[in-house]
């Protein structure tokens, strides 16, 4: 089971759309939602899932939205937060952004969607590809005297279209990395994590199959092969299009790709890595006079590769005034509105340290309540680099009219949830 | 909300729709019948465009349908007679040669909540169960449960309950699992949909067919099969391996659940199954949907319960971020409170300090709190860091540095040294009432290590004015006594001081009797006062204040993966605390959890054969008669057993649903056990048209045992008697065919 009814609120709480799948839960209830959501938000004890009489409300928030599934049943909490943001990102598909302008815009997209996503309160066709084939935004402006028929209903295959059909047979992987980092406020590395994701994007006509080729460790085990480099995965999820049984008899990771874009696997490393861009970082607040901050940046990766659009957000009393900065290389600017500085580096060489220096003036009259100590967070991208070494050996695609698909590979690291402490 | 001009915009709407010109551009049609919807969603009465709609809904734009179908669906219940127009172009619409129309027709058919609508249905559903599109084929199947949900009351089909067994075998993932979604509804009363060994096989096979949806919901259907042989169980454990390592946490949820319940009777596997979704877990709980985080979060929290360090090399995962919500860093400061050892002690206690001044005041109290938590188990250490904190002179934090002190003390009386050493100018800054409440009962209760005690407590006594809270008045009562004890000569005089206060001036009926019993026990002289106050306290090895004894896997199994486990236990508690009992909880997986209300659960159909009853035979019994408790009890023990049986019952007992059921046939409930108690009892009486009173003592010493039912009768009727007791049987007949 998932949920009696689904509602999107605006800020204020007010239902923009509902839809009221099982009519088991009033379409009232929804008043009380957001009065209990203020409530608790005072009393410092919101949490996702709320609670009026038997109702209960598991809700999210995206953009200026709140999404709520009323639900009275001690049901799957993880399915309906799961499906919840499933009905974000098949909204985001069609309208680039999902708020509530876009809500209004494409009113009867939405409850088209609506329908489809969901009937008596579970789950139906959740899938944006198919979802598209047969609900298309074109559909309110063009003329359309026949409706098509959904065909990947009647497939073998759930996730992909007979008869899809390319000129250029091309698979490009993106093989992408996030460093997530925390440092405290003394130095010492708390958390060092790679995930790691290999996303496709899938021309190819027909019903292909691919084979992907790893160096993957235990593999490599498996075949003798030891000595080669390899890598270690941890955690690895895949697609639903990847044959479980197979990779679990001899690591064999072969599928049937749905078309365009969709991400095959995800793993994990849990070896501790020496952080890519180390920040030390000097911040001296003078009371009612001014704030003094130096902070200086290493790449700590090897001197061939080149870290990218690199943004270093130092954050400032949200009293400062009179900004005045001093860098070594890319150029700083202050964001009053988010109490930051941000360093942009455009291009940054491995091996190289750079200085910043920033100076604010402070009000005489100190403010009443007390501010927290953000981090300093960094944001970069470091492209034909993996830090775990990870390799596409081949991929092997094979279709019953044997053309010849290229693929083509990518490799890019890039930075996840990388914080530094401050003191 | 009145709509402005509304009668001017309908009559416009109404010309527009009608006009012959519009009505052959679609798109001017369909511009029409949009801004009809738009009205409506704006809350204008547009009902008086019902005939004009469904003319509408006849053309062939598939999205006008839609349109006008979603008018439908909002209007029908307001206008029965005018939605049967609708009904004949939907049932036609559901022989459409596009399979998208008919499955649209088919939904929305289904979807209109009015009465009357079932005897159209009917045919349309069946053509769809069998139609060759499965897009009309999933509709249809939905379509069948939402029928039964019309109907309320009446038989269960049969042969549509055979016909949605037989698709479970259909070839389409989502018809599979629609299948049993409906089968589940619509068996309800009987448990739901029977998993037995050729489906719980089917379903295994195609478990790599299925959507995310689809898998979670399968998993949880599995959870009523029960394997035959353990070769069994273990061949599917095999099988659905791969799901524990699922790429959605709902999966991944679901089969762990599953994998917990099988192996109920294998506590290695259990903890086998729990080591395989650690990674799982964990990468939940660094997810980006901070929802799921949370979820993942309370799960890791049930699981550290019963296997302590499951997590603890792990434990730089739960250290918080920034920019996390509340909810997600308590969580986590729980659950490294719950994974501290010995080798992550020091970083786990010097990453608390840092939340211990975080600007949420909550937030610091929380780390506070979770540092007094650890300190039960790494005293020495823990003691110090509050010690320090207090330093900080900040009133949240000395507040809840003394409170955690006080429980500290009671539960490891060796620091208590050290926690004395460090109350001394403590009370300046705590303001609210939990900390003086904890700082007045440290200082009565170990008065005797602090040096300067009675001086603080002086100032409470002089302020005891204009103190708000009574609960600090009486602990302040309390210790002082206690104080007095230790040290009589410094606390003499203010003791009677407050003791006059408090019996002469204060308005507060609690606070004032507790003067009035202290200043009575001290007249009974001081070796009686230490003898009743200072005699041994609770031993806090009975675990009177904490509860740190391992749960068995087995007795949260049945919770994981559901609301009641993300609310925790108390929370859920007081959530449910006025529903009904849930059924699920005693009993084998074999019910769903799921609430029911109670009218519910009595259907129409039963509630019409309870009240033919007392007509029948000679027994009529009166609905006005109401007896009091004292009056029961009084008749009960003078009168003499007239008939003793025992029903067959199976389950828990749902009290209300057997008031409810009861009060139906006019048979009073004159005490009744809550949900869930064992021995569950329950007094009854009712009363004749002649006057003669039936008296009756329901009797369940253990779930799934037999209920014993006692009856005493006023007057020796036995013919009355006959008929009573099958009323009676009637009732608890159809209340414990709910139960099970």
């Amino acid at each position: 089971m998932a949920a009696s009814a689904l509602f999107i609120l605006d800020l204020k709480g007010k239902p923009l759309i509902s839809r009221n799948y099982k009519g088991d839960v009033g379409l009232g209830e929804i008043e009380h939602f957001m009065g209990l959501l203020l409530q608790r938000e005072e009393e410092g004890t919101l949490a996702p899932l709320l609670t009026h009489g038997k109702v209960h409300f598991l809700w999210i928030k995206h953009a200026n939205l709140y999404l709520v599934a009323t639900t009275k049943k001690n049901g799957n909490a993880s399915l309906v937060y799961s499906f919840l943001y499933k009905v974000v990102e098949v909204f985001c598909e069609y309208f680039k952004e999902l708020e509530e302008e876009s809500i209004r815009d494409n009113f009867v997209i939405v409850y088209e969607l609506l329908d489809e996503l969901m009937d008596f309160g579970f789950p139906q066709t959740t899938d944006s590809k198919i979802l598209q084939e047969y609900i298309t935004q074109e559909g309110n402006k063009l003329e359309t005297g026949k409706s098509r028929v959904p065909t990947t209903v009647t497939n073998a295959v759930s996730w992909r279209s007979e008869g899809i059909k390319y000129k250029k047979n091309e698979v490009f992987i993106d093989v992408i990395e996030s460093v997530n980092l925390l440092v405290s406020a003394n130095g010492s590395v708390l958390l060092s994590e790679v995930v790691g994701t290999i996303k496709l994007k899938v021309f190819l006509s027909g019903m292909p199959e691919l084979r992907l080729g790893l160096n993957d460790r235990v593999l490599f085990e498996l075949t003798g092969r030891g000595k080669n480099k390899s890598v270690e995965l941890e955690d690895v999820k895949f697609h639903q299009c990847v044959r479980l049984s197979r990779f679990d008899n001899d690591r064999t990771i072969s599928f049937i790709p749905p078309d365009g874009d969709f991400e095959l696997m995800s793993y994990r490393l849990n070896t501790q890595v020496k952080p890519l861009i180390w920040i030390e970082s000097v911040i001296e607040k003078f009371s009612h006079s001014r704030v003094e901050i130096m902070v200086k940046a290493k790449g700590q990766f090897k001197k061939q590769s080149v870290a990218n659009g690199v943004e270093i957000a130092v954050p400032v009393p949200s009293d400062a005034d009179s900004p005045k900065f001093k860098t070594s290389v890319g150029s700083a600017r202050y964001l009053p509105e988010r109490n930051l500085v941000i360093w942009t580096i455009k291009s940054f060489p491995g091996g190289k340290e750079h200085l910043m220096r920033a100076h604010f003036g402070l009000p005489s009259v100190e403010k009443e309540e007390e501010e927290g100590r953000p981090p300093i967070s960094v944001r970069f991208e470091i492209p034909y680099f993996t830090v775990s070494g990870i390799q596409v050996r081949y991929m092997k695609i094979i279709e019953k009219s044997g053309y010849q698909a290229l693929p083509w590979v990518r490799y890019i690291t890039q930075s996840g949830d990388y914080q530094l402490r401050t003191s | 909300m009145p709509y402005l001009g509304g009668e001017d915009a309908l009559r416009e709407l109404r010309r527009a729709l009608a006009n012959p010109h519009v009505q052959a551009d679609r798109l001017r049609y369909r511009a029409a019948v949009l801004r009809v919807i738009r009205h409506m969603a704006q809350g204008a009465d547009v009902s008086g465009l019902f005939p004009e709609m469904v003319k509408a809904s006849a053309a062939a734009d598939v999205v006008q349908k839609k349109l006008v179908s979603l008018y439908v669906r909002a209007q029908a219940p307001r206008q029965p007679q005018l939605a049967l127009l609708a009904v004949n172009t939907l049932r036609k619409d559901c022989a459409h040669p596009s399979p998208a129309v008919r499955g649209l027709a088919l939904r929305s058919l289904c979807g209109l909540r009015m009465p009357g609508i079932q005897e159209y249905l009917r045919q349309p559903l069946l053509s769809g169960l069998r139609d060759k599109a499965s897009y009309v084929r999933r509709a249809a199947v939905l379509g069948c449960a939402k029928l039964l949900k019309l109907q309320g009351d009446s038989e269960v089909d049969g042969a549509l309950v055979n016909e949605l067994y037989s698709l479970l075998r259909d070839q389409d993932p989502i018809v599979v699992v629609n299948c049993l979604r409906a089968l589940e509804e619509i068996l309800k009363k009987e448990g739901g949909v029977v998993i037995n060994k050729p489906i719980a096989h089917h379903l295994l096979n195609r478990m790599a067919d299925l959507d995310q949806w689809g898998q979670s919901e399968v998993l949880t259907f599995l959870l009523r099969y029960r394997p035959r042989s353990e070769e069994e169980l273990f061949d599917i454990l095999n099988l659905l391996d791969g799901y524990l390592k699922s790429s959605s946490p709902s999966v991944v949820m679901a089969a762990t659940k599953l994998f917990l319940m099988l192996a109920r009777e294998y506590p290695h596997v259990q903890t086998d199954v729990l080591v395989r979704v650690k990674g799982p877990l964990l990468s939940a709980c660094t997810s980006e949907s901070r929802e799921l985080c949370f979820t993942a979060l309370c799960h890791v929290r049930q699981i550290l319960g019963s296997l302590p360090g499951h997590f603890s090399s792990h434990y730089k995962k739960f250290f918080c971020s920034y920019s996390e919500p509340h909810y997600i860093k308590c969580q986590k400061m729980e659950v490294l409170c719950e994974l501290v050892n010995d080798e992550n002690v020091q970083q786990v206690l010097e990453e608390l300090k840092g939340y211990c001044t975080d600007v949420s005041v909550e937030l610091a109290q929380g780390a506070i709190f979770a540092i007094g938590n650890i300190a039960r188990t790494y005293t020495e250490q823990c003691v110090g860091i509050l010690t320090e904190l207090l330093g900080l002179q900040q009133e949240h934090i000395t507040s809840a540095v003394v409170q955690a002190f006080r429980d500290l003390v009671w539960l490891c009386p060796q620091c208590t040294d050290a926690v004395c050493r460090a109350l001394p100018s403590c009370e300046d800054a705590i303001q609210d009432s939990e900390g003086k409440q904890a700082l007045i009962w440290l200082l009565g209760t170990h008065g005797e290590k602090v040096p300067n005690a009675p001086y603080v407590l002086e100032d409470f006594v002089e302020n005891v004015k204009s103190e708000m809270f009574p609960a600090v008045k009486m602990e302040l009562l309390t210790a002082l006594v206690r104080l007095f004890l230790s040290r009589p000569a410094e606390c003499q005089d203010m003791l009677g001081r407050l003791l006059y206060y408090c019996i002469e001036e204060e308005m507060d009926m609690a606070v004032r009797d507790r003067g009035l019993f202290y200043y009575r026990l001290l007249q009974s002289g001081v070796e009686e006062v230490k003898r009743v106050l200072c005699s041994p306290k609770s031993d806090p090895s009975l675990g009177l204040l904490e509860d740190q004894t391992e749960r068995p896997v087995n007795t949260w199994a049945s919770e994981f993966n559901t609301l009641a486990l993300v609310y925790g236990r108390e929370r859920w508690a007081l959530v449910t605390a006025y529903q009904p009992a849930e059924p699920s909880y005693a009993c084998s997986p074999c019910t769903d959890s799921r609430s029911r209300d109670t009218e519910s659960l009595i259907s129409e159909e039963s509630k019409e054969i309870l009240k033919a009853h007392p007509d029948t035979g000679n027994l009529t019994l009166i609905s006005d008669v109401y007896l009091t408790a004292e009056e029961f009890e009084k008749t009960w023990l003078s009168l003499e057993m007239s008939c003793h049986l025992s029903l067959p019952w199976c389950g828990t007992v749902q009290p209300d649903a057997i008031q409810t059921a009861l009060h139906v046939v006019h048979i009073q409930t004159i005490a009744m056990s809550k949900a869930g108690v064992q021995p569950w009892k329950a007094y009854l009486s009712a009363q004749d048209d002649t006057g003669c009173l039936f008296l009756t003592e329901l009797l369940l010493e253990a779930a799934d045992s037999e209920m014993q039912v006692s009856v005493k009768q006023s007057e020796a009727k036995p013919e009355a008697l006959q008929t009573f007791l099958s009323v009676l049987r009637t009732v608890m007949g159809a209340v414990a065919g709910l139960g099970s």
